[in-house]
This record gives C-alpha cells, sequence and structure tokens, in this order.
C-alpha cells in the first residue's frame, strides 16, 4: 500500500504507545523514513508486516488491529491537509458512503498505482444502510468495518455494523445507526 | 426526440439544473438547489430568486438560441451557477453548476453529491487537494530522511572515533613491544633462543599491527609515512601504472629533470594525484595523442600566479611537475571551475579527481593549476616545495641497526616527545646506541622548555599527548627554530590536528629502522 497508509499507522502507534514504541518496531522490522514514504507504493506484505508488529506491541490480534486502524484512518484523515477533502466527500453518513468511491476516483488520479475499494450503498433509509464492499484485496474486513465506524463517530452516529454476506470478491455491511446528536 | 431524461436523472448528473418556461417561471430544479437554496419553490418566477448576469432578463427568450453559456447569481446568498443555457420549445434548461474554488472546500456547506459526477472541476480541485496534501507529507518525508542521514552520518563518526582511540592505544603498546624487543635483540641477539623469541615478538607485533590497521581504515586515519621523495624516482618506478593509465593511443613522453630532488609527501598520495592529472588529460584525447610529464626545479613564489593568497612564505625551491596535452582544451569557464569538487565536465565524472590532487597540493604547502588553449591543449602545474635538507652532522643513522659504531662527527641533536614511558625509553637508547644526542620530555609543556633553552637538529614527537600535543610542539618548535626538522609519529591523528608543509610523518607502532631513515632522510 501507499506510504501514506503507512504514516498513518505510525501515527496511531505514536498517540496509543508513544514514539519509542514505534522506534523499536522500526528496529524489529528493519525499517525507516525510507518504508514510510508518502508517494511511494509498497507491498501489502510489508503493510501487513508493520500491522503484526503494531498488534504484537498493542497488545491486540491482527484483526483487532486492523480494525483499530480503520476506526483511527478516518480521524487521521480528517485532520490537517486531508480534512477539507473528508468534509467535502459528505456531510452526513449516508452521503458520505454514496460518495466514497468519487473520493477515491480522485485518490486513484493523485496515486497512480492504488488498489482503490469499490462501495455501492444497496439500501438507504433512515437509519440503515446496506453497503456493499468490493475489492481485490482479501482479508480487509476488520478494516472496513473499524472504517465504517470511524465514520460513524465522524457523524457523531452510534449503532451497529453486521456483517450480512461474504461474497468472493465482496462483503455486504447492515449499518443500523441513530443519531447521538 | 432522441433521448428524453427524468428530472430525477437529470439531478444526478447536474444537481444544481434549473428549468424555466417561457413565462420564466421556474418549473423544475435539481436536489442541489433544494438542498442550498431552500426558499427557491417551483412556479416562482426566475428573477425573484436569480439575477441571470449575462442577459437582459425580459428579453431572454428572444435572446437565446440553442445552446448559449449563462451565468446565475442567487438573490439571497452570494451563490454563482454557471453552465450551459438550452432553448427547447417548452422554455429552456439551463444546466447549471455551482461555481466552487477551493478556498470554498473546506468551509461550504456543499459537499460532492452538489456536483455531477463527471464534473471536471470538481475532480481535478480534489486532486490538487490531495496532491497538496502529498506535498506536505513528502516535505516531512525530506526531513526525516535527512535527520536519518545526519544520525547514521554521527553514528559513523563515534565508530570511527572510537575506532581510532583504541588503534591509538593499541599502536601505543605495540610501539613498545616493538621497540623493546629491537633492544632485546639489539643486546641480547647474539644469544640463539633470545634472538628467537625476540623474533617471535617481533612477528607478533607486526599481526597486532595489521589489526590496527584495519581500525585505522575504519577511521579514515592516514596511515601513511610523510617523507621526502625523490620525484623523478617515483615517477620512474611506477611508469608502468602510468603507461597504462593514459591508454594505448596516447603517447606519455617523460622529460625528467628534477635532479633528484624531493619533496615531502606520502608516496600514495603522490601517485595519486600524478594517475590524476593524466587521466584528466587523457579524457581530454579521446582519439588519442600526445602527454608530456616533466618535471624540474624551479624557485620563486610557489603558487599559480592568479592566486591571491600567494604569500612571501610561499616561495622558494619548488619541483615544477608540468602535464601537458594534446587535446581539446578547455574554455575559461571550465578552467575556472576545475578544481572544484563534485564539479565534472564529463558525463560520468564523478569531479572528486582534481579537486583531490588540488587538497593534495596545498596540504604538501604547493599549488596545483590548469592553463589551456581551446583546440590546442591544456596543461597541468603542479609546484611541490624541495623538502629542506638539514646538513648532517653526523655519519649517523646507515638504516640498519648494529651496524657497528656509528662514526660521529659532531652529535646530531634530537628534543623527544613522547609521554608513554616505556616507549620512551626504548627510543632514547636506540637513538642513543645510534649516535645521536637525545633531550627526552614525557610532555609537550617539558619540550617547550627545553626549546628554549638548546638548538635541536630534529623534533621528534609524538602527537596525542594530554596537555601541549605534538602538533602544538612542532608548531611553536618551527617558529622558535626553523631550521629544525619535524617528525610527528602517532597512531591515530584526530581531524584538528593540523599538519603544515614538510612535516614528516611516521605512523606507529614505530619501526626502528624506517624512523632512523627517516631522521637521516
Ligand atoms: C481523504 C481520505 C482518503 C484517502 C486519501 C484515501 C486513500 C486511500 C489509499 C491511498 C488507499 C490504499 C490503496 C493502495 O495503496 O493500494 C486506500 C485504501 C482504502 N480505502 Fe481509502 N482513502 C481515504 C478515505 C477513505 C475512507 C473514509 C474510507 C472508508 C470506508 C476508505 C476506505 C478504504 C479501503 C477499504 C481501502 C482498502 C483497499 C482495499 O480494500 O483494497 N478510504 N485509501
Amino acid at each position: 500500500m501507499y506510504g501514506m497508509i503507512h504514516r498513518a499507522m505510525r501515527q496511531m502507534v505514536h498517540e496509543e504507545l508513544g514514539e519509542e514504541a514505534w522506534l523499536a518496531l522500526e528496529q524489529k522490522l528493519e525499517i525507516g523514513p525510507t518504508e514510510l514514504l508518502t508517494g511511494m507504493v509498497y507491498d501489502d506484505a510489508l503493510t501487513l508486516e508493520i500491522v503484526a508488529e503494531a498488534a504484537a506491541r498493542l497488545n491486540l490480534s491482527v484483526d483487532q488491529t486492523l480494525e483499530a486502524f480503520g476506526q483511527y484512518w478516518v480521524r487521521f484523515a480528517g485532520q490537517g491537509s486531508l480534512s477539507s477533502i473528508m468534509k467535502f466527500t459528505g456531510q452526513n453518513l449516508a452521503s458520505f458512503i454514496a460518495n466514497l468511491d468519487r473520493l477515491h476516483l480522485a485518490v486513484g488520479a493523485a496515486m497512480p498505482g492504488a488498489r482503490l475499494p469499490a462501495f455501492t450503498t444497496l439500501e438507504s433509509a433512515p437509519g440503515h444502510l446496506v453497503v456493499e464492499y468490493r475489492s481485490d484485496r482479501v482479508g480487509m474486513e476488520p478494516f472496513v468495518k473499524g472504517l465504517l465506524q470511524g465514520l460513524m463517530d465522524r457523524f457523531h452516529a452510534c449503532g451497529e455494523i453486521a456483517v450480512v454476506h461474504r461474497g468472493e470478491k465482496s462483503i455486504l455491511f447492515d449499518i443500523r445507526y441513530q443519531d447521538k446528536d | 426526440m432522441l433521448l428524453s431524461f427524468s428530472e430525477k436523472q437529470i439531478g444526478a448528473l447536474l444537481p444544481a439544473f434549473l428549468h424555466i418556461d417561457k413565462q420564466l417561471n421556474i418549473s423544475a430544479m435539481g436536489p442541489g438547489i433544494l438542498r442550498h437554496l431552500p426558499h427557491v419553490r417551483v412556479g416562482m418566477p426566475c428573477a425573484e430568486a436569480f439575477t441571470i448576469v449575462n442577459y437582459d432578463t425580459t428579453q431572454f427568450f428572444q435572446e437565446g438560441v440553442n445552446v448559449q453559456p449563462v451565468s446565475l447569481i442567487a438573490r439571497d446568498s452570494d451563490l454563482h451557477l454557471n453552465g450551459a443555457a438550452i432553448f427547447h420549445e417548452a422554455g429552456c434548461l439551463l444546466a447549471v453548476r455551482f461555481a466552487i474554488t477551493e478556498e470554498m472546500f473546506a468551509d461550504s456547506s456543499m459537499d460532492l453529491s452538489d456536483f455531477g459526477h463527471a464534473d471536471p472541476v470538481i475532480l481535478s480541485t480534489m486532486l490538487i487537494v490531495l496532491q497538496r496534501a502529498m506535498l506536505e507529507e513528502s516535505q516531512a518525508n525530506a526531513i526525516e530522511l535527512a535527520h536519518e542521514r545526519q544520525r547514521s552520518a554521527e553514528l559513523l563518526e563515534r565508530t570511527s572515533r572510537v575506532a581510532g582511540y583504541m588503534a591509538h592505544d593499541f599502536n601505543n603498546l605495540l610501539s613498545v613491544i616493538r621497540l623493546n624487543t629491537d633492544r632485546l635483540s639489539r643486546q641480547f641477539g647474539k644469544d640463539e633462543k633470545i634472538g628467537k623469541l625476540a623474533e617471535i615478538i617481533q612477528e607478533m607485533a607486526a599481526r597486532g599491527s595489521e589489526i590496527t590497521q584495519s581500525l585505522m581504515t575504519l577511521s579514515l586515519q592516514r596511515t601513511d609515512t610523510r617523507q621526502p621523495l625523490s620525484v623523478d624516482q617515483v615517477i620512474q618506478d611506477n611508469m608502468g601504472i602510468l603507461d597504462s593509465v593514459v591508454g594505448s593511443n596516447i603517447t606519455l613522453k617523460l622529460n625528467l629533470d628534477a635532479d633528484g630532488h624531493k619533496s615531502v609527501v606520502s608516496y600514495s598520495d603522490f601517485l595519486n594525484a600524478l594517475i590524476n592529472l593524466l587521466i584528466n588529460a587523457r579524457e581530454a584525447m579521446p582519439m588519442g595523442g600526445q602527454i608530456a610529464l616533466s618535471s624540474s626545479v624551479g624557485f620563486g613564489l610557489i603558487k599559480g600566479d592568479g592566486d591571491a593568497d600567494a604569500d612571501v612564505t610561499q616561495s622558494g625551491s619548488y619541483i615544477a611537475i608540468q602535464i601537458a596535452d594534446t587535446g581539446v582544451g578547455m574554455s575559461d569557464a571550465l578552467l575556472s571551475r576545475a578544481f572544484e569538487p563534485q564539479f565534472s565536465s564529463k558525463p560520468n565524472g564523478t569531479g572528486l579527481g582534481l579537486a583531490s590532487v588540488r587538497n593534495f597540493a596545498v596540504e604538501m604547502g604547493g599549488d596545483v593549476w590548469l592553463e589551456s588553449v581551446e583546440g590546442k591543449g591544456s596543461t597541468a602545474y603542479l609546484h611541490l616545495p624541495v623538502a629542506r635538507t638539514v646538513a648532517p652532522l653526523v655519519a649517523a643513522g646507515s638504516g640498519a641497526p648494529n651496524t657497528g659504531a656509528p662514526a660521529v662527527l659532531d652529535k646530531q641533536r634530537i628534543l623527544l616527545v613522547e609521554d608513554e614511558p616505556y616507549a620512551l625509553e626504548a627510543l632514547v637508547e636506540m637513538l642513543e646506541a645510534e649516535g645521536y644526542a637525545v633531550t627526552a620530555c614525557s610532555s609537550g609543556e617539558e619540550a617547550l622548555i627545553a626549546l628554549g633553552q638548546d638548538a635541536y637538529d630534529v623534533l621528534l614527537t609524538d602527537v596525542v599527548m594530554p596537555g601541549q600535543n605534538g602538533t602544538e610542539v612542532a608548531r611553536d618548535a618551527c617558529i622558535v627554530q626553523p631550521s629544525m626538522k619535524v617528525i610527528l609519529m602517532s597512531g591515530y591523528v584526530p581531524d584538528s590536528a593540523a599538519f603544515q608543509p614538510g612535516w614528516l610523518f611516521l605512523h606507529k607502532p614505530i619501526e626502528s629502522a624506517k624512523l632512523l631513515q627517516l631522521i637521516a632522510a
């Protein structure tokens, strides 16, 4: 994955465990700033190694870490220079999810090596969404669950996310939520 | 009609569209208008909600035909819309979009749903925002990489410093072992058993010396002896290498006339300088040609005439080496930059060759420069000071110990400074045995006092010592007694120790024979 993702992972470890923990992780994996170059595409294997090593340090399973990272990513992108684009993508949960592919379309233009997911809203009613996630990657279900949870947090909603179907290249998420405010 | 779309479909393509009938009333509108201009209603006169910037509203249908550009401003807000007015029998479709700037991105209440899927402005604006974010991160990347480089450089420097100190201590020990073993063989070598044991110890010390050599390499230390060398001799001894450097389609002509004069240089540095100058000449003659390598002795200013730094102390006898090619020559612009580090006129040149020659020449108290005539060729001038010769007062120092009693005419006086007591003792004994008059000092401070009291022919000093170090002593000695020969010896030379041109240098562990040779040179 793009180095941008690695940098977000580093930021999460910094915030959760401090800078020392990240430096120890770097040492263990024999990586450094050259593996954190924003515009560089790295093998997914490296990204997963980083996640696994972070998991060990966070005392979580790899899946739990992926989920936490998904949730963190929404917060990460919501700050700093990506914040305007996040805001522009949608101002409520349903419209944000409906526009995610358009966001990633622009991401694909800026980062030509990215393998980006597709999200389709199959059902949309107040407080209820059925969203199909498609990707040529496998094993990303916990990450997507975390991302969706992060989006609920972003829009001050609370509720349940359930996987209702797992296909070969797609997963159906059922989201039931209520606005907190 | 070929195609017909529902309002919803048009709204998906153009969320801010409007339709007005022939009476200029709004008859349909997209979801974007509903969201952002909630007071606008179907049936409302268009002019009540919008100003059409580029039309007189009353003349709208008279002026407009087919498809025309159109620009609207909402009356109750500063929202701008622009696009095309598509005229048809039943009225006009205003295929407009909200005009949005990048600044509005962050604080506008609009989002992607307010724009059509294929809206190129939105796509490119998002692209710009993303690229800016990436650029910001890349700047952070660059800083991180620079820090990382600095960290590794610091680590390397620390390692090399530690290696240097270790080599220093180890070399001192080896020096004591070597010098004392020499002492043993000198005094008891006739006893075969002792002689054999001394030989074993010498051999082991030599191996230890190889280990320190690797430490020295790690700490980028100079290990080369600086000694007076006959320039012509070095050139002649290395003709094989020099010939192969210039290659087979270039003839190398020699005209050596430095008459056995010597300059104080390190052998390998001097050879490297020659090789670099020859490479430079060769590169100017891709089609072949001739290089004339000549040497002579001159007197006057050592530095090239263009050098403003030239001072009177730089005048004296010098050995002039010239390397003249018959190549393409260099322009003035190239000439003026030829010795800059990292500057190269060749596509695959490193730009380090000539820069290193200049470093060498300056460090030795000389100079190097180029002169050139475009189309005719260039000549490199390398000037090196002639080594001072101390008139030998003594026919001592045959170089090999134990050659019988030296024929002492008048004893040469050596001021010896060494803080390691065992090394000092062994050196004193060895030098006295060779017929020298030795004044031994165990610190720089002691040496300075001695310098004030007596005259000496040679200063032989360790470099790294607590208090006044060897280079400081040597500098003062040269001021007090300028004719004195300076020989520095060390197993470690810190970067801060600047050697003056003409000072000799011997690397520890000391070999007695080599030391005697330098004293006599
Ligand atoms: C400004 C915000 C965002 C940016 C810049 C961004 C960018 C990216 C990038 C660079 C990748 C990695 C692709 C690769 O290297 O192959 C990626 C992957 C992904 N993104 Fe986003 N993204 C953003 C927001 C989101 C949000 C809010 C979601 C929420 C659902 C999301 C869902 C995903 C998923 C699920 C993947 C994994 C790809 C896969 O499954 O194959 N992204 N994104």
